[in-house]
């Protein structure tokens, strides 16, 4: 079956079925709306200036432009176009060096050779990784009052960043983000890749303590779909959640299909190691042997008001998942400590409604315990109770009566848990049972055991379809809808999906290559990122609400030429970049811009400021000092004093300069955003951003002028060039090679010389470069 | 630069002192084509200039405060008679009396307890809403949905709505700012955000202290020092406008450094209270550490709305020893103090306001996220209730010495012409100047608004 056979009739009938007030919009016509039709494959227009043209991608832009009589601007500079070309794909400066050898590489290949070293370089997916995040509201906490720690998601930022590093095809990635968790493995070392991406799914903000938590959950289910319309098909499908899409053709019944998907699934921390390293764990834990552990008593004996949840001494004992080398239920326990201290892995239990208020867990150990209440991970407790078995409670009065479940995670290598029994009472007292030893106690030396890596994926948990909430209230619901694709993408023709969560499927749809959206919002994200907007200018809207495409031929050719490569993000890129379109000047000739006001013809390069990241990160780089590591757990974010958030949340401050590393590690904790960042647009990490805000306000120049950062790195920069050999001239020369790719004019030397003789410091004058206009914008 | 390559925007920057344009946004989404911090005109003729919300952090109790209920007196220690909803700790006690007496005040008669002995005597000025209606019980999203119509993190906040609709008049300051003396509420910095709409549009948090916002504190020895570094800063960006040609984005920023530079004395001048004379510094409390705090941020409301700021929030002051008005238990401990802190400020300011002929068009509105439940919370505190509480709004085009509203016997919910949360927002936008139906921002694919698709204007209460 193709997707695309979107036969009129069905559709019309899946909708007046799904929502009887479809009165508002014509659907017919909306089904015809450019976005949902098939690709075209548009061969690239005659010209008449034929000579102007590197690559088809021009014949596209000049025919457009001839029709309206313009020219296109004269190409840029070569230091211009280097500048340029590497921040676009590294986000990062062009060093002297790398000015000097473009300069002199004459031969017709030198732009090329420059995009296959900014491509082949580690800072690319850096760069575009962190474009990528904008899509996905990426942030390393929960925000809300506590602003709780995302374990482990750093995973996957780093995923992303590989990902592009290493040009894996588009397609894949969708569907890695979807339902990576149940793909064949793809280990990148020791990491098995695909589940990682699923991540994605628990980016958004959560509830700490929500008091409707069907609402909430409805909420997050909310936000998913959000992003994963938006991002992956550039289509606002959450505006069907109260009613049918008002302008597009999305019954609310849609909205609820999609939902079923996502309340199927389940959020959880798992082991990821690739196949091999997990093999590996497992004969070296072989080869140590099980410890030995004493007879235990069958059974316990729990008096009358108690009610058991686990007795791990009982047979009856095995309703727990195991992720990792380290759980197993033996002898009457649940131990991560059976082999050795040294191995890692969680066990979670099956889901149960909390029936009373307290839960009593006889522990023994070193580890932690979530009770995860209605998918929200929103308790956690670290116990520490060494060799004796001691009886923990927990007061669960505000989520009594919810649905939750264990997990048990041990994340130490050397540390272990075990837990002998789980019971609920009325009473905040413990059963009393007889005392009893650690059945493993801590051993003085924990042989080293390999890590195995835990993070944050998505899993199957029970599949459910879901009821439509009338005008989005969950207090009212309506009919149930099967799992399934958006109608206007699927067709009628497509079955329900019933296996499982049924993610995989809904992936496979999605990436269908008959989908005609899934390339031709990736190929205008990719566009945006190069000329400051993309050919559609709203890239989160591909529907009737959003922009035409300024180019829809362009569109198509440049969509099925991704398609046709393998979905290979890096191939578009040269495609983009070989095109003498992008190599334009930024100046217009006025006969053009008068024409052409917003350059939707393109008829200049674009004139754009840097982004937040790239600003701190060309200030480090700039000053001497970026370190450039790539991948790894977060930089602690530097809190300054100006820096309130709800103090409960408030995290221990890191260094003010992030440690030298560039920005996209620093940590991104929802309710304390770095405000060298927020300053320059940062975005809040709430549904998908496609396009930044780009503001220019008084606070920005404020930040550049009287920042401690700022500061820092002008006083770095100037010891810097302090201390090369020469005079002023020769230490001018190089500061503007750094800062700007370029030499300094003679009045702009004269202008230096006389500023330092008037008594000010070479830091003062690093300082006003680092403030300067040329500095944060390319052109 | 040649004159052909000069912006119109330049012009008309130049043609205005230069100091018009207060900041440019260039929107990915649209670009602008103006100035968006440029005072704009209002749908029609507002009432009010400016807005100051006085944010009662934690939700204060509307039985003890501006809704006396004698039922509680009778049914002390009973259990309520009636459905009660889950609430935030779900520790349901008994009935529960008010341990303050209610008086009845000025030419209206209106009843106020005597935690507020000195706002008791500005009665007459107050428009007292005593069936405000939320939507959550618990305090992050409670206060998102106050302050930005939408329970969840990432709206615009209303004063950001505000100055998007109708600009700033300030020259030198910011045109939304949040006063603060230390307790920044659940949900943190969201609540003033701007949002989906451009970042110039956030709310700007002035702290206490001798410099209230970042970096506008000169690192420079002298002014002098500074401005030589400005000069040779003006006379780079104007080289690179003279080589590559003029582009607004770049002059935006460029001009930006001037308004900057300003700031850096504009603020501190805001902040020096000494030219302030004793009488007024006394009317607010300065006088007395008890209300030092909340008098400060009271009188600096006043001194940025006299400069033009359009919207002013002052945050609840810390009191030592009790937290915010969250009084889940020892209720009359922790409403004494908050009371106290507060009291006289506000008193104060609306005197001050009024006598320099600014209340009329100043609105004024006092209240929290949510109030407080009828009945105990343990033994002596009350819960979280967001279905019936009280706010009060004064001046700006709102007639004083009047109830709106009522709550049912017990004080739970409001069962007499509620006003929810919307209803206060559509009310205010009003008075401002705006239809909160036709004050829209297009995002996601929505006419976003801050009222969503709901709101009425609380006529009633208008003058």
């Amino acid at each position: 079956m193709t997707l695309r056979t979107i036969a009129a009739r069905s559709l019309l009938a899946t909708l007046l079925w799904a929502c009887p007030s479809l009165a508002q919009i014509d659907s017919a016509r909306a089904r015809r709306h450019w976005s949902f039709q098939p690709l075209s494959a548009p061969a690239p227009p005659e010209v008449r200036q034929p000579r102007w043209v590197h690559t088809p991608v021009d014949r596209f832009v000049l025919a457009q432009l001839e029709a309206k009589m313009l020219r296109p601007a004269p190409e840029a500079d070569r230091r211009t176009l280097l500048r340029r070309v590497t921040f676009d794909l590294t986000g990062l400066p062009p060093t002297p060096a790398e000015v000097e050898a473009f300069l002199k590489d004459t031969s017709p290949e030198a732009w090329r050779r420059v995009v296959t070293r900014l491509l082949d370089s580690p800072h690319y997916g850096e760069r575009w990784g962190r474009h990528w995040l904008d899509l996905v509201r990426y942030a390393e906490t929960d925000g809300h009052e506590f602003d709780v720690d995302k374990p482990n998601v750093h995973r996957y930022r780093d995923y992303v960043v590989r990902a592009f590093n290493d040009d894996l095809p588009y397609n894949r990635f969708v569907l890695e983000h979807l339902a990576g968790d149940q793909l064949d493995p793809r280990p990148v070392e020791t990491v098995n890749q695909p589940p990682l991406a699923t991540a994605f799914y628990w980016l958004g903000e959560v509830i700490n303590t929500p008091v409707d938590s069907v609402q909430s959950m409805a909420d997050r289910v909310d936000n998913q779909i959000d992003v994963i319309g938006k991002t992956f098909l550039g289509l606002t499908v959450a505006c069907a959640r109260c009613h049918d899409h008002k302008f597009d053709p999305i019954p609310t019944a849609d909205y609820y299909s999609l939902a079923g998907f996502l309340h199927s699934s389940r959020l959880r921390q798992a082991v990821v190691d690739a196949p091999g390293h997990e093999q590996a764990i497992a004969s070296l834990a072989q080869r140590l042997g099980r410890r030995p552990g004493p007879s235990r008593p069958l059974a316990h004996t729990f008096p009358p008001d108690f009610t058991v949840y686990e007795d791990f001494t009982s047979p009856a004992a095995g309703r727990w998942k195991f992720t990792g080398t380290a759980f197993e239920i033996r002898d009457g326990v649940l131990t991560s400590g059976g082999i050795t201290a040294g191995l890692r892995g969680a066990a979670i239990s099956k889901m149960f409604e909390i029936p009373q208020r307290y839960i009593h867990m006889r522990v023994a150990g070193k580890a932690e315990i979530k009770l995860v209440v209605d998918e929200y991970q929103n308790k956690t407790w670290a116990f520490t109770s060494g060799d004796q078995y001691l009886w923990r409670t927990i007061d669960a009065r505000m989520v009594k009566h919810r649905n939750a479940y264990f997990q048990v995670t041990d994340l130490l290598g050397d540390g272990h848990i075990e837990v002998d029994a789980i019971v609920f009472s009325d009473q905040a007292k413990p059963p009393a049972i007889e005392a009893s030893p650690a059945l493993f106690p801590s051993l003085g030396i924990t042989p080293a055991m390999p890590e195995s890596v835990f993070a944050l994926t998505a899993t199957d948990g029970e599949p459910v379809n879901t009821k439509i909430h009338l005008r989005g209230n969950h207090k009212t619901l309506g009919s149930e809808v099967p799992r399934q694709f958006l109608s206007v993408l699927a067709g009628s023709a497509q079955q329900p999906v019933t296996e499982g969560s049924g993610r995989l499927e809904l992936a496979r749809r999605l990436t269908d290559p008959e989908n005609p959206l899934l390339a031709r919002v990736m190929v205008n994200r990719i566009w945006k990122h190069h000329f400051g907007h993309g050919l559609v200018r709203t890239p989160d809207n591909f529907g009737l609400t959003g922009d035409r495409p300024t180019h829809p031929a362009l569109l198509d050719w440049l969509a099925r030429r991704f398609i046709d490569s393998g979905w290979s993000v890096k191939s578009l890129h040269r495609l983009i970049l070989d095109s003498a379109a992008y190599r334009m000047s930024s100046t217009a000739s006025p006969a053009a811009l008068a024409a052409d006001p917003d350059n939707k013809l393109l008829h200049r390069g674009p004139i754009r400021r840097l982004e937040a990241e790239a600003i701190r990160d060309n200030l480090l780089a700039v000053a001497g000092v970026l370190d450039r590591t790539v991948y790894g757990p977060p930089v602690p974010v530097y809190v300054s004093p100006f820096m309130d958030g709800d103090a409960r949340g408030k995290p221990k401050p890191g260094p003010l300069d992030g440690a030298n590393r560039r920005s996209i590690y620093i940590n991104v904790r929802r309710n304390y955003l770095p405000d060298s960042l927020t300053v320059f647009d940062f975005p809040q990490p709430i549904s998908t951003i496609g396009n930044r805000n780009v503001s220019a306000v008084p606070s920005q120049s404020l930040f550049l002028m009287n920042n401690e950062f700022v500061s820092q790195q002008a006083g770095r920069w100037a010891a810097r060039i302090a201390s090369l050999p020469g005079g002023t001239a020769i230490q001018v020369n190089r500061m503007y090679l750094e800062a700007f790719a370029r030499e300094p004019r003679p009045a702009e030397l004269a202008e230096a010389k006389a500023f330092l003789a008037s008594g000010a410091t070479l830091q003062d004058y690093a300082h006003v470069l680092m403030c300067s206009t040329e500095f944060h914008f390319i052109r | 630069m040649t004159g052909a390559t000069i912006s119109r925007r330049r012009l008309l920057w130049r043609a205005a002192n230069g100091f018009a344009g207060l900041a440019f946004t260039a929107l990915a989404a649209e670009d602008t084509k103006t100035n968006p911090l440029a005072p704009r005109r209002p749908h029609f003729e507002g009432r009010a200039r400016s807005v100051i919300f006085l944010y009662m952090d934690g939700g204060p109790s509307q039985m003890d405060t501006f809704d006396p209920k004698p039922r509680l007196d009778q049914d002390h220690g009973k259990p309520l008679p009636m459905k009660i909803p889950t609430t935030q700790f779900n520790d349901n006690g008994n009935i529960m009396r008010s341990p303050w007496e209610f008086r009845r005040h000025g030419q209206s008669g209106i009843p106020v307890s005597s935690l507020f002995p000195h706002v008791a005597g500005c009665v007459d000025d107050l428009a007292i809403v005593r069936s405000m209606v939320a939507d959550h019980s618990e305090h992050t999203a409670a206060n998102y949905l106050l302050h930005t119509g939408f329970g969840q993190q990432g709206r615009p906040s209303m004063g950001a709505w505000a100055i998007y609709g109708l600009g700033v008049e300030s020259r030198n300051l910011p045109g939304f700012v949040v006063l603060d003396s230390g307790v920044i509420p659940a949900g943190g910095m969201d609540n003033f955000g701007s949002g989906f709409l451009p970042a110039s549009y956030q709310g700007t948090l002035f702290r206490r202290g001798p410099v209230p916002v970042a970096n506008v504190e000169r690192r420079e020895a002298s002014a002098a020092e500074q401005e030589r570094k400005l000069q040779l800063l003006r006379r780079l960006n104007q080289g690179l406008t003279d080589r590559m040609g003029a582009a607004t984005e770049i002059d935006a920023m460029a001009a930006n450094f001037e308004l900057a530079f300003r700031m850096q004395s504009a603020v501190p001048e805001l902040n020096d209270l000494g030219k302030e004379s004793p009488a007024t510094r006394a009317l607010y409390g300065l006088d007395d550490k008890a209300t030092e705090a909340f008098g400060r941020q009271c009188l600096l409301a006043r001194r940025l709305v006299e400069r033009g700021v359009r919207f002013v929030q002052c945050l609840t002051p810390p009191v030592r020893g009790v937290d915010r008005w969250d009084q889940h238990g020892k209720l009359f401990q922790g409403h004494t103090g908050n009371a106290l802190a507060v009291d006289k400020p506000i008193a104060g300011l609306l005197k001050d306001l009024k006598s320099r002929g600014l209340l009329n068009q100043t609105l004024v509105i006092w209240g929290g996220e949510f109030g407080r439940t009828p009945m105990s919370q343990g033994q002596d505190g009350r819960d979280h209730n967001p279905f019936g509480y009280t706010m009060w709004l004064a001046g700006g085009g709102v007639r004083g010495g009047v109830i709106h509203g009522a709550t049912d016997e017990f004080g739970y919910y409001a069962v007499e012409n509620p006003v929810h949360i919307h209803d206060l927002h559509a009310t205010m936008l009003h008075l401002l100047g705006m239809n909160h139906k036709q004050l829209t921002f297009r995002y996601g694919g929505r006419d976003m608004r801050l009222t969503d698709v709901h709101g009425e204007i609380v006529r009633s209460i208008l003058l």
